[in-house]
């Protein structure tokens, strides 16, 4: 997409999030409902599908134009993000990077347009960020699979029309591997439980999902037999920067709400943003936020150029997901007493900040990653 | 004043301690409280303190159990040992009361009523008359009489003594108008501590005082607050036409504000841990339970336990630091058994253990991982949210409030930059104006 048809587009989203998603916000947090008015202007603006590209319906956003788009999506509740999130990330990207020609012209319109909402269901009991633990199975039968086996956490589950499913070939030239399937929603043996209880981010729901004899076509499989963990994981570094961005429009207003509060609030007959203390903490804010943005542009640049694809999507994960939870801590104590109760946006988005630091990959793994890829580098130097 | 007859300790509650005198050897007295604990304390609360302290106590003990039994902890005395018996304690040596209060904390048995406690019985103590504290001390230590605090408002929460509820005389009566907030426990409450404004003429910490008020009475209306972690923990408090009578003004008129200043420095105490009451913290548990379900996490094989390097590393800094924490409490309670006034240092135990806390409780919500982000739970359900969460996400969420009660951080920065290390004053273009002319929030 060219420069103009992205600011139009930015312009665009920016006057939705904030005419009308905001004045919703604390109602979808009380409620832990998304309105459908809501659903259905994300899909007229194309948010379901900003990083699929153009020739399916998608918007096809480059990472540094997709960065400054999610910027604008972060200024409100992210539960408005996780409306469309999958469809664009791990969902969409696993059929782009592993679909076969037939897949990718079956599927991605549907995720592009909104018709589907899809579910990336990885993550079980004994397995997240490490998939050693995965039990759900694929089991060869007929000219297809099984699939048997318990999803725990799956976001958008009671409303998925599609899920991305990990399973372990039970049997095959394949068995031991993983694999992705994507298994549509009122497949006989799909089970949704109910919602969980969640600390934040109300209005994305997640719940349980259950598979149990469930059969699918060998065309549901994505890729070869056993190659579907190797095509998420390759898929990992884009949406670890699609968080780091939403991190940053998140801390931006958890900022402006700061900044407006201080300015407002008196005490000691003036403005608490009068006192240095105050000045202090809004001080440290920006300059997180900035550091924030700087970081992820960068990284985007580098991440489309092909010149480090690792590296910086880790750190921008890192710092952006801590950064968001430092600056939304700021905006509560900004706020006082005001800033514990329900109802105001500080106490919200405090709640909302802290699931980005575990999910897409907990801080302790981007570590991990970081240091194994610095490491590496200074070895091939030596 | 509000009629109740308010006897002192009850001697018929806890004989075993009757012949105990200001002159008995701390020995005695410890096999004398060790007689009550046994006679009156339930066996199977004694058997798991025995098996496994206080933590154990509170598995097999359930709150509502433990209220219906406080009337027999509160008649003996020894809830306020270092009381005089006519105020409901038993006039026990300070070294002696923190004997005792060592020797019962296996039992885990926390004193109730802490705003009381902590909070209205200072005031009493330095500012009211001997009147004041026969009628509320003694059914203030049983907890028949629980109280609150309507000191906070809508618009002064730092800036205290900005606050506009106005108490106007009515002959021997006042009548009080206005609004407070952040109230814990307004209902259940049966009296406040209350500052209103008797004379705006004047600057804003002079034209302040101090009453004691009935929570009971038609011209006072509540409701409840939602806090972040979905508890209704706090109210808002209408005073429209409510009334006290002049004998339970403490202090003069106008002079409240330095009869709140001993109520401020020991609700400091209070959410520091630093205080001799029952309150050792407010949200969430120990880094020993840290360490504890960090062991599990690793036992149960799951990854970001005790087997991790980086979160033992946390997890012992965070042990270091509470320890650090806990011994200059003691030295707190050490000068306060002493006699001493809490000073600067409950400022500084303020600051730092609430931090503290928050870093301790956000590392338990952080060994959850996922399970402290979403859970089974009714999610339709408005009163589920507090009711279903995990306990560590429920301390984690609660602890986020340590640095704004009881006196925000920068506030209390602030203290210790002027009083304690004496720089110079943060500039007050208002000083010394009357409260009338103040903008207000």
């Amino acid at each position: 997409m060219d420069g103009t048809d992205l600011d139009a587009i930015l312009v665009l989203v920016r006057d939705l999030i904030r005419q009308r998603v905001i004045p919703h916000e604390a109602a979808i947090d009380e409620t832990d409902e998304m309105p459908a008015s809501l659903r259905d202007e994300a899909a007229r603006v194309g948010l379901f599908g900003f990083a699929i590209p153009e020739e399916y319906g998608g918007l096809g956003l480059s990472m540094a134009q997709e960065v400054r788009l999610v910027m604008e999506l972060g200024y409100t509740t992210p539960a408005f993000r996780s409306m469309f999130g999958t469809n664009n990330g791990i969902a969409g990207h696993v059929l782009l990077e592993g679909g076969t020609p037939e897949q990718k012209e079956e599927f991605l319109p549907k995720l592009a347009s909104g018709e589907w909402t899809a579910s990336f269901a990885l993550t079980e009991e004994e397995a997240g960020s490490d998939p050693a633990g995965l039990a759900t199975s694929l089991t060869a039968s007929g000219s297809g699979y099984v699939v048997e086996g318990t999803k725990r956490y799956i976001t958008n589950a009671p409303v998925a029309d599609v899920f991305m499913v990990f399973a372990r070939h039970a049997d095959g030239p394949a068995s031991g591997k993983i694999s992705v399937v994507l298994v549509e929603a009122g497949t006989p043996g799909v089970t949704v439980g109910p919602k969980d209880q969640k600390m934040g981010q109300h209005g994305a729901w997640t719940a349980d999902v259950g598979f149990r004899g469930v059969q699918v076509p060998a065309a549901a499989l994505i890729g070869r037999p056993g190659e579907g963990y190797g095509i998420a994981m390759r898929c990992l570094a884009h949406g670890r920067l699609h968080i780091a961005a939403l991190c940053v429009g998140l801390a931006q207003r958890a900022l402006d709400e700061t900044v407006t509060y201080a300015l407002a609030r008196r005490q000691g007959g003036q403005p608490i943003a009068g006192y240095q203390l105050i000045q202090g903490l809004i001080a440290d804010s920006q300059t997180d936020v900035l550091a924030g943005r700087a970081l992820v542009i960068s990284a985007a640049a580098a991440f489309d150029s092909g010149a480090d694809r690792r590296l910086g999507p880790s750190c921008a994960k890192y710092f952006c997901s801590e950064m968001v939870g430092r600056v939304t801590d700021r905006a509560v104590q900004v706020h006082g007493g005001a800033g514990y109760m329900r109802g105001v946006p500080a106490e919200r988005f405090y709640r909302d900040a802290r699931l980005f630091r575990i999910y897409e990959g907990t801080s302790q793994i981007q570590q991990l990653v970081i240091a194994k890829q610095v490491l590496r580098a200074a070895a091939g130097r030596s | 004043m509000t009629p109740e007859p308010a006897a002192g300790t009850d001697p018929s509650a806890a004989p075993e301690l009757a012949h105990v005198g200001p002159d008995t050897p701390v020995a005695d007295v410890l096999a004398a409280v060790s007689a009550w604990i046994e006679d009156h304390v339930p066996a199977p609360w004694r058997e798991a303190a025995d098996n496994g302290g206080p933590a154990q106590v509170r598995r097999v003990r359930s709150p509502e159990q433990y209220r219906a039994w406080y009337p027999v902890y509160g008649r003996s005395g020894l809830v306020a040992p270092g009381w005089e018996v006519r105020y409901g304690g038993l006039a026990w040596p300070r070294e002696t009361a923190a004997a005792v209060d060592k020797l019962t904390a296996r039992y885990h048995l926390p004193r109730l009523n802490p705003l009381g406690l902590n909070l209205a019985a200072p005031a009493l103590f330095a500012h009211g008359t001997e009147e004041q504290r026969l009628r509320f001390l003694p059914p203030m230590v049983r907890a028949d009489e629980v109280w609150c605090q309507l000191f906070s408002e809508p618009g002064s929460g730092s800036d205290l003594a900005s606050l506009s509820t106005r108490a106007s005389r009515d002959g021997d009566w006042w009548v009080i108008n206005g609004q407070k907030i952040w109230t814990t426990w307004a209902d259940q409450a049966a009296f406040a501590v209350l500052l209103a404004r008797t004379d705006p003429d004047v600057p804003k910490h002079q034209g302040i005082t101090y009453f004691l008020i009935d929570m009971r009475q038609p011209g006072i209306e509540i409701r409840p607050l939602r806090h972040m972690g979905g508890e209704t923990e706090f109210f808002q408090v209408y005073l429209d036409g409510a009334r006290v009578p002049d004998t339970q003004r403490v202090g003069a008129e106008g002079g409240g504000w330095k009869v709140a200043q001993a109520t401020l420095s020991g609700e400091r105490q209070m959410v520091s841990g630093a205080s001799s009451g029952g309150v050792d913290r407010i949200g969430g548990g120990s880094t020993r339970h840290l360490i504890r379900l960090a062991r599990q996490l690793s036992a149960d094989g799951g990854p970001g336990g005790w087997d991790d390097p980086a979160m033992r590393g946390r997890l012992v800094r965070l042990y270091c630091e509470e320890r650090a924490r806990a011994w200059t409490n003691q030295r707190v309670r050490a000068g306060v058994a002493r006699g001493r006034a809490p000073g600067p240092e409950s400022s500084i135990g303020k600051v730092h253990g609430t931090e503290l806390n928050q870093r301790v409780q956000a590392a338990a919500a952080d060994l959850l991982g996922a399970a402290g982000l979403a859970w089974p739970g009714a999610a339709d359900d408005p009163e589920d949210y507090a009711r279903s969460m995990p306990a560590e996400v429920r301390g984690m969420l609660r602890s986020r409030a340590n640095t704004i009660e009881g006196g925000t951080s920068e506030v209390n920065r602030n203290v210790l930059a002027e009083r304690v290390l004496g720089l110079p004053k943060e500039p007050d273009p208002w000083r010394g104006k009357p409260w009338r002319e103040l903008p207000k929030s």
